[in-house]
């Protein structure tokens, strides 16, 4: 059970703090609630070039990372499809200095020309990076715009291409910052050693002061219900086949989400689901193969994918996915199966909170979809998921007109 | 209304408590056991060392395939079944094989502790080694190695160890295709027997460990016999390549990866603490004097590190970067030019003094919770050091002065002795 008080300033700002005595430090976390599918999509990775810039300096403070250092603190900040995440842990002494600087860029960073050039061409470089540098990694380039017509989760955080971030300029940049950064649209968690009154009276002192300015209204289209099969096929200079499937599921808040993420657990958990024993063990079809839910607030995808073994025919491995598909779709999983899938689970979120900023992070994403409390019901709400929903749910998504596959073939060598 | 002044907060000397609550216990047998208890929820981390890294091995992959092989079935049971109860479990186990070590790190819920050593007896000492699932691994491991073998990153860092610590040294040697079509299941077997011997296994406990922990280790533990065995260090010595630069074509890539550095140092050498610092100025933090000129001033990446690691026979430095093809001779240029300011001008007092803060904040993030205690624990005992190794460390972050840097600098960054490793 995680203990924690929340409060709300008068600009909007919520506040969370949850008390841990036996750290000497205190986690901070800020989840702005912008993430790529606020991106214009003509603009595509703008959302995430904004984390960048947020470490540009802000109007009283030159340079973020110094006083932080100074401080003996040390932040990082990640962004995704729906969010965008701040964090840091400093000694709990000072804390403050935390305060300080998180409030101060709340309240305006500081763009220049050059600095937006030089992160424009940092990003870029991570774009080349982790996407097109890499074997594999335009996967999500190709199979997200496939499975998602026109929501905003058809591109991938770091954006489509890169002439989108290339042509971002000073003034999207300011539109940017005033559209999402506001107390109002932000969550506040600090987890550690720190009480809930001191927490609050800094929050009030430093974030008290920014004007609450009501963000725009998110207004993201609709996804309309895939009615048929979708199929692509790419090569690539990369070893082995692999073969990628995407399921439109619904969204985070769902009532059948926690069946969905054990079925893919099932299927996919550790070394010991279905797939790795039937098609990596017992057939050799593949080297690996994993399946996981995507977590996104808006309705989401099963995402499954598996690196053929060389010399496998892609279409007798892609044959053998779906039976072991159809079987979940056709006769309940066992008792000790499901409750070894549940236990995981259990397990993965007993040890998670164990870090304080784990905590802090989960807190605030808890209180994104609702009520920062979830946190502590998450468990339950995985041991009440049983046999027939299970079945029902995998009969219910895993079906062919709702699926994208993509096969991404090693091309032959000249 | 008087509108709010945001003036920096002061700034508290942040005062690392450097204290390490390790017990040791010998099992009848005489294992020995480290207990760390520490911390609120009731989970615990198991650490199982042994010196059975990639440094004994005579045939490369072995130290590795009999690590990852532990849990792909034993005696008494199937590989998935194995598994299977591992996940029921809900145990999360990290195998490593590292170059000196290798062992197996695991994470659990306190209610099955019992149920937990009952299986890691069973993984560690009663492996089955079966050829179908050694096939399967082999095969795994294969198509992992192939895409490697496509990503500059790997083709940089695999070069620089051998050219470091040469084509036939265990630390430097790369491994070929032809290496997977060598391996037996009987390799793995002798390796086991001789390297994963319960004599040589240590084991580090923390977590809010239950009373009954001891009782339930002699149970399972306490009665294998413990057979005297000398390991041997390998017989080759550490040669460097004569050539210390090297590029490795790869067609088709966008971006270039560079790795400069050379052996150096270990733990256990005075001048340790002092290097680390000096790195961390250099470039192991985002404050960094290469983080500021190459990712934040010139836009050339979107990161580039540098490390010093200690290893039992020797230490290595390393400067890290994936940078625009175009950008590669400006970048190396420029890393050789920040390491000669550090050896001609002295390090100004203000940036000395947030890498002291900094550090000092490190350190506090070094021993918070028992799992962060764990591994500290485990950084010094490896080196046969102790508590005493992070005094000085703290002592030296407090004290080293700018002449000291200076000094350090001249003597362990020579840049005629570095080796530049391009891939792209």
């Amino acid at each position: 059970m995680i203990q924690f008080n929340s409060f709300s300033l008068k600009n909007g700002l919520k506040v969370i703090v949850h008390e841990d005595r036996s750290s000497p430090l205190v986690a901070m976390n800020i989840l702005y609630d912008v993430g790529s599918k606020d991106d214009d999509p003509v603009m595509t990775g703008m959302a995430h070039l904004f984390e960048h810039l947020m470490y540009c300096g802000s109007v009283n403070i030159p340079e973020y990372d110094l006083p932080l250092q100074m401080a003996g603190g040390e932040n990082n900040a990640f962004t995704n499809n729906d969010i965008t995440n701040y964090y840091l842990t400093i000694p709990s002494e000072n804390i403050e200095t935390g305060f300080w600087l998180e409030s101060d860029r709340m309240l305006q960073p500081d763009f220049s020309r050059n600095k937006l050039d030089i992160q424009k061409k940092v990003v870029i470089e991570e774009f080349k990076q982790r996407y097109l540098n890499q074997p594999y990694g335009d996967v999500m380039l190709l199979l997200r715009p496939n499975a998602y017509r026109v929501h905003p989760y058809r591109w991938p955080t770091i954006g489509m291409e890169t002439s989108h971030l290339e042509s971002i300029g000073l003034r999207n940049v300011r539109n940017f910052f005033l559209s999402h950064y506001a107390p109002d649209n932000a969550i506040l968690t600090l987890s550690g050693n720190i009480t809930a009154e001191k927490g609050y009276n800094l929050s009030e002192k430093w974030f008290g002061p920014i004007t609450g300015r009501v963000t725009a209204r998110r207004r993201l289209p609709e996804e309309p219900p895939q009615s048929e099969e979708r199929k692509l096929t790419v090569e690539r200079n990369v070893p082995s086949d692999s073969l990628y499937k995407a399921w439109h599921i619904g969204p985070r808040l769902s009532e059948d989400f926690h069946t969905l993420d054990l079925l893919t657990d099932l299927l996919a958990g550790g070394e010991s689901g279905r797939l790795y024993n039937r098609l990596v063990r017992e057939k050799n079809l593949f080297t690996e193969i994993n399946a996981y839910i995507t977590s996104e607030i808006e309705p989401g995808l099963v995402i499954l994918n598996g690196k053929l073994l060389k010399g496998t025919d892609m279409a007798k491995a892609e044959n053998a996915v779906n039976e072991v598909i159809e079987e979940l779709k056709n006769s309940p999983v066992t008792e000790n199966e499901l409750e070894k899938v549940k236990n995981k689970f259990e397990s993965s979120t007993v040890l998670s909170n164990t870090s304080i900023l784990n905590k802090a992070m989960n807190l605030s994403f808890c209180e994104l979809l609702g009520n920062a409390d979830l946190l502590n019901s998450e468990v339950e709400n995985y041991r009440s998921v049983n046999r027939k929903m299970v079945t029902e749910s995998a009969g219910k998504y895993f079906n062919p007109e709702n699926c994208t596959t993509l096969y991404y073939l090693s091309a032959p060598k000249n | 209304m008087t509108s709010f002044q945001r003036l920096q907060p002061p700034i508290f000397p942040v005062n690392a408590g450097i204290n390490i609550p390790a017990e040791l216990i010998s099992l009848s047998n005489g294992m020995p056991l480290f207990l760390i208890k520490a911390g609120t929820e009731d989970v615990m981390r198991i650490e199982f060392v042994f010196r059975a890294g990639i440094v004994y091995e005579t045939i490369a992959l072995v130290a590795t395939s009999t690590n990852m092989m532990l849990s792909e079935g034993s005696v008494n049971y199937s590989a998935e079944e194995l598994n299977s109860i591992l996940d029921y479990y809900g145990i999360f186990l990290n195998f490593s094989a590292e170059k000196d070590t290798a062992g197996l790190t695991i994470y659990f819920l306190n209610k099955y502790i019992e149920k937990v050593l009952e299986l890691m007896n069973e993984i560690l000492f009663h492996p089955a080694f079966s050829d179908r699932d050694l096939d399967t691994l082999l095969k795994k491991r294969l198509s992992w190695y192939r895409i490697n073998k496509e990503k500059v990153q790997n083709l940089a860092t695999d070069n620089y160890f051998e050219s470091v610590f040469g084509s036939n040294h265990p630390y430097g040697r790369q491994v070929q295709e032809s290496d997977f079509e060598v391996i037996k299941s009987s390799f793995l077997r002798e390796f086991h027997k001789k390297y994963y011997n319960p004599e040589g296994m240590t084991v580090i406990v923390s977590g809010k460990i239950p009373e009954k922990t001891i009782g339930l280790f002699e149970r399972y533990f306490g009665e294998l016999h413990l057979e005297k065995t000398s390991s041997t260090d390998s017989a080759v010595p550490i040669k460097g390549s004569f050539e210390k630069k090297k590029f490795i074509e790869k067609k088709g890539a966008l971006q270039t990866s560079v790795r400069i550095g050379s052996a150096t140092i270990n733990k256990r050498h005075p001048d340790y603490p002092g290097l680390k610092i000096l790195n961390v100025i250099l470039g192991g933090y985002f404050g960094s004097r290469l983080m500021k000129n190459i990712r934040e001033e010139k836009g050339f990446t979107y990161g580039i590190h540098s490390s010093v690691s200690s290893l039992n026979l020797s230490g290595f430095k390393i400067i890290s970067t994936e940078v625009g093809k175009k950008y590669t001779k400006k970048t190396a240029d420029e890393i050789y030019k920040e390491i000669r300011l550090l050896q001609t001008l002295p390090v100004p007092k203000d940036e000395l003094d947030v890498v002291r803060n900094y550090m000092s904040g490190e350190m506090v993030r070094m021993f918070d919770g028992p799992f962060a205690l764990a591994e500290s624990f485990k950084s010094v005992w490896e080196f046969g050091l102790d508590n005493n190794y992070f005094l000085n460390f703290i002592n030296k972050i407090r004290t080293i002065t700018s002449d000291e840097i200076i000094r350090l600098a001249q003597l362990y960054y020579n840049i005629d002795d570095l080796y530049e490793i391009t891939a792209g």
